[in-house]
């Protein structure tokens, strides 16, 4: 039964990503600038560059229609062969490897400590409705929300690497010589303000679904049933309401695993951090178009895989769900 | 329904008593919610389900602020453009990074007290020696990266207070002083050494005797009484260090700018060292081979004007400003100042002419009261002070900056209104076009379903599930490639709201479906009403409390989208001001250091707008939430 709707959502998914690969070839074919003139030496002479453009221009395809163009585009994805980055000069999937590790690197925090933090306060706030934890929560999770994430991470600077002088400004730690306690120290140093910036800014939104799940949860009449039945609130809480909360709150999780690959643009570039979000930025500042269709395509496979992800996760956490 | 005539009775019984019993009640009755007073089968009679959320939305006290500083913020965004006009073109180097304050005028009342006997602004500061001797100091602190080299230029060293000060000279951003034993004192910004005393200026001043002590940006001049000029200090640009044999020597009186001395010697021709070549260096001939006799000259940075022993003046320079469009004035000029932009003329009427640029009010002198003649006047930068007949001092031009000023020396103020007015428009618009976008999505995919509805679900699926940013930054970059710079603004509205969509259209859509279901549909349809009617006014309204809600929050992200966007150089561009790209010069740890109002500012202007608008949104929603009325 699982399988099959597994198959079922996974083949209607190809019309899905066909239209996104459609759309992302014609902002590509949009986009300024001239793909052919930033693969070839400036220092050439006219004549040469001439020969050597015509010659570039028919190995990129550019002399086929749009629709060939795409077909090979494709043909080419699926080979493997992403593209050839012109800020990097050098293929997209090695271009973007290892700034790849480094989101990972920082989203595997943030995820964890957001989790840890996250869960624990959004139940209490909602098995406390009301109360002045829940309150200073509910205001603190809309302060946050309202501040745009530059400003979150100018001012973890502006307090903690400026002001205190704790740790440093950004940039990526310089690991060469180091191993043991050092590296992690290193690593540590570097890492906490941008992991800190991107907790604050994704708890907000975390918190909220977390209590609102656990207030949708806590009104069912079972609940009332089991205090009824004298069990310990503890008991109340974690075993019956929480285990009824898990599907919205998986629904969270998941997107957060999905999410590690995303890098976050602003708080990347911010923090110097040599992340995906970074290199997009620097990029599309580069007009590196092929590295930034390539990301755009990934994100967009990874969003529609995390909804799938997402869909079939509920039959599995629930039993009473049938997927169809 | 029959008992509805009964309760208004019982309702005007109830406040007949109260008012009778005192006005207290009155006042708690218009505006305290004691909700005992009303039982429940009351309230839920006479108020309609609007009044019932206008009235839970009022019991937020948060929700209440939210929606007053919203308000406030629009009022100050969409008022003060009108008010303070702004001027994209402008820009101002020489102004950049100067703290918040506003009090360049600030005299001290004891400087009025003993009179003037010098005064020299520096940006945003003036320093005087009284008649007494005493030093003052006034105006906000010019800010500086490099610590190390430099003091406060507000702090008048202890030694400068003891000593007998004779001449006193404020550069752009800071102060040199002379003693009557040629001492010479500096304090301030001195990253070209320009408040030192060099080794040879200190022979030199052991010399002879100082005629005029002066200072520009960032540079410091001394003319001797034997006419020899000396210039130290930041001169690798604008090269006033070299001085022309035939000037050393012959030289009568000096008169600064940034990039050129202008020189008056004593054969009443006139003289100009520094930058070579431009309209300041090219002084007319007649002023050059002794056919006119000059006794006085000014200097502003861009013109010089020279005053002929016939009362004639001849002005030559840049045109920009109208610095060269002398006014018609009545009467003999005694004295002659030149200020950044400006150039200014005292009369033996007593009467202070000035012409030049405006940016700061340097062209709005209080008139003081008639009949009180101006005796003195000092102009530099952009502060003028007239000393007067009764030894009042009346001073105009700029006052400083309420939110300091930028890397290019521009009104933080004026850049944060009007980039606000950029900020929320763009956001409004964006929502409206993701509001229409996600209604048309969700009503067509919940009225007609089947094909159609799975065909926009899965396009809002694509829409969603690429990341935000990214693609917003991608469709910003490639239409900037084919649109122009002016459609911009308007394109990145688009770009936001056609990306916006998606969450409200799947919350209409499951509405639709639910209230679709509902028993007073069903009953509407069994009464034979129209399904046009059933649409539009049996489930179009419970749609229309998810949309409010949802527009209001909206609203909030999109600001923050756009600044984000706008933060990046993808959004707003300057010289366009917006909330966003106002930061986006803050990024380096100096700046975030030494000038923090360049972020702290705007980006608390970000925070404010979307926290006041979060407020209201969500008290707005438990506002709007059926269970909130369950008593």
């Amino acid at each position: 039964m699982l399988f099959r709707y597994f198959i079922k959502r996974v083949i209607s998914l190809i019309p899905v990503v066909l239209i996104i690969t459609i759309m992302l070839f014609t902002i590509m074919k949009l986009m300024p600038g001239d793909p052919v003139r930033m693969m070839l030496n400036p220092a050439l002479k006219a004549e040469q560059y001439e020969t050597a453009y015509d010659a570039m221009f028919r190995k990129l395809g550019l002399d086929k229609s749009y629709p060939e163009q795409y077909v090979r585009w494709m043909g080419n994805i699926f080979q493997g062969e992403l593209g050839w980055s012109s800020l990097h000069n050098k293929p997209v999937e090695d271009a973007v490897a290892e700034p790849m590790r480094n989101t990972i690197i920082l989203n595997v925090f943030v995820i964890i400590i957001q989790l840890a933090i996250t869960l624990p306060l959004g139940i209490q706030s909602a098995v406390k409705r009301g109360s002045f934890l829940d309150s200073f929560i509910q205001f603190f999770s809309i302060a946050t929300y309202s501040m745009p994430s530059f400003f979150i991470a100018l001012s973890l600077i502006f307090i903690f690497a400026i002001n205190l002088g704790w740790l440093p400004v950004g940039s990526m730690p310089l690991t060469n010589k180091l191993t043991g306690f050092a590296f992690i120290g290193a690593w540590a140093k570097y890492m906490a303000l941008p992991v800190t910036c991107l907790v604050l800014i994704g708890m907000a939104s975390t918190i909220r679904y977390v209590r609102n799940a656990m207030l949708e949860a806590l009104s069912n009449d079972y609940i009332r049933t089991a205090r009824a039945k004298g069990l310990s609130e503890k008991v109340v809480i974690y075993s019956h309401a929480f285990r009824n909360a898990l599907i919205p709150i998986s629904t969270i999780v998941i997107w957060n695993i999905f999410r590690l690959f995303s890098g976050s643009a602003i708080t990347e570039t911010v923090f110097a951090w040599n992340g995906i979000g970074h290199v997009l930025v620097k990029a599309l500042n580069n007009r590196d178009f092929a590295l930034v269709t390539t990301m755009n395509l990934f994100f967009a496979v990874l969003g529609v895989t995390a909804n799938l992800v997402a869909d079939i996760s509920y039959g599995l956490i629930d039993p009473r769900i049938k997927l169809e | 329904m029959e008992n509805k005539p009964v309760q208004p009775e019982t309702n005007q019984e109830s406040t007949g008593k109260k008012l009778g019993k005192s006005s207290v009640s009155l006042f708690k009755r218009l505006f305290s919610r004691d909700k005992t007073e009303l039982s429940a089968l009351e309230e839920e009679a006479i108020q309609t389900p609007g009044m019932t959320i206008l009235k839970n939305f009022f019991r937020h006290k948060l929700g209440i602020l939210g929606l007053v500083v919203f308000i406030g913020i629009v009022a100050l965004c969409v008022v003060g453009t009108q008010i303070w006009p702004i001027d994209l073109s402008y820009s101002e180097t020489i102004m950049r990074n100067i703290r918040p304050g506003r009090n360049y005028l600030d005299y001290p009342s004891k400087l009025e007290e003993e009179g003037v006997e010098q005064l020299s602004s520096g940006v945003s500061f003036s320093v005087a020696l009284s008649k007494a001797g005493n030093v003052y100091v006034w105006g906000t602190e010019p800010s500086y990266i490099m610590e190390d080299y430099s003091t406060p230029v507000l702090q008048i060293p202890q030694e400068v207070r003891d000593a007998d000060i004779q001449h006193i000279a404020a550069g752009d951003r800071h102060v040199i002083a002379l003693d009557s034993q040629n001492n010479l004192y500096g304090w301030g910004v001195n990253n070209f050494g320009q408040v030192e005393t060099t080794k040879l200026l200190r022979t030199k001043l052991a010399q002879k005797n100082v005629a005029q002590l002066y200072a520009n940006e960032m540079y410091s001049g001394v003319l001797f009484e034997d006419g020899e000029m000396y210039n130290w200090g930041s001169t690798m640009v604008n090269r006033v260090d070299i001085i022309p044999e035939e000037y050393q020597g012959r030289i009568k009186k000096v008169s600064d700018s940034g990039l050129n001395v202008a020189l008056l010697l004593e054969d009443g021709t006139v003289g100009a060292v520094g930058v070579r070549g431009n309209p300041f260096s090219q002084i007319p001939e007649k002023l050059t081979d002794g056919s006119v006799n000059i006794v006085d000259i000014a200097a502003s940075y861009r013109a010089v004007a020279a005053l002929d022993d016939q009362g004639e003046l001849h002005i030559w320079g840049d045109v920009q400003y109208d610095v060269l469009d002398i006014p018609e004035y009545e009467g003999n000029i005694v004295g002659m100042e030149g200020s950044k932009n400006n150039l200014t003329l005292l009369l033996d009427t007593g009467e202070v002419v000035y012409w030049g640029a405006d940016h700061y009010g340097q062209l709005d002198m209080p008139r003081a009261i008639t009949g009180n003649k101006a005796v003195d006047v000092y102009s530099d930068f952009f502060q003028n002070y007239a000393v007067m007949e009764d030894g009042s001092i009346v001073a105009w031009g700029n006052d400083g900056f309420l939110f300091g000023s930028d890397e290019m020396g521009r009104d933080i103020a004026t850049r944060v209104i009007h980039g606000g007015r950029i900020s929320l428009q763009v956001g409004a618009i964006a929502v409206v076009v993701s509001t229409v976008l996600a209604l048309l999505v969700g009503m067509t995919s919940g009225f007609l379903g089947g094909f159609m509805d799975h065909l926009l679900m899965r396009f809002a699926d694509i829409v969603q599930s690429i990341p935000f940013l990214p693609l917003a930054i991608t469709l910003s970059a490639v239409a900037m490639g084919h649109l122009p710079e002016s459609l911009r603004v308007n394109l990145i509205m688009m770009i936001i709201g056609f990306l916006g969509w998606t969450g409200l259209a799947r919350l209409v859509r499951a509405q639709i479906l639910l209230e679709r279901e509902k028993d007073f549909v069903l009953a509407a349809r069994a009464l034979g009403v129209k399904q046009r009617n059933i649409v539009l006014r049996h489930i179009l309204p419970n749609v229309f409390n998810l949309v409010i809600v949802n527009v209001t929050l909206s609203y909030a992200i999109m600001i923050l989208q756009e600044s984000a966007l706008s933060f990046l150089g993808f959004g707003v561009k300057a010289p366009n001001p917006s909330w966003g790209n106002m930061l986006t010069g803050a990024q380096t740890s100096s700046v975030i250091r030494h000038f923090w109002w360049r972020w702290i500012i705007p980006g608390s202007f970000v925070v404010l707008a979307a926290l006041s608008i979060n407020l209201v949104g969500d008290a707005l929603r438990e506002a709007m939430d059926p269970r909130a009325n369950v008593k």
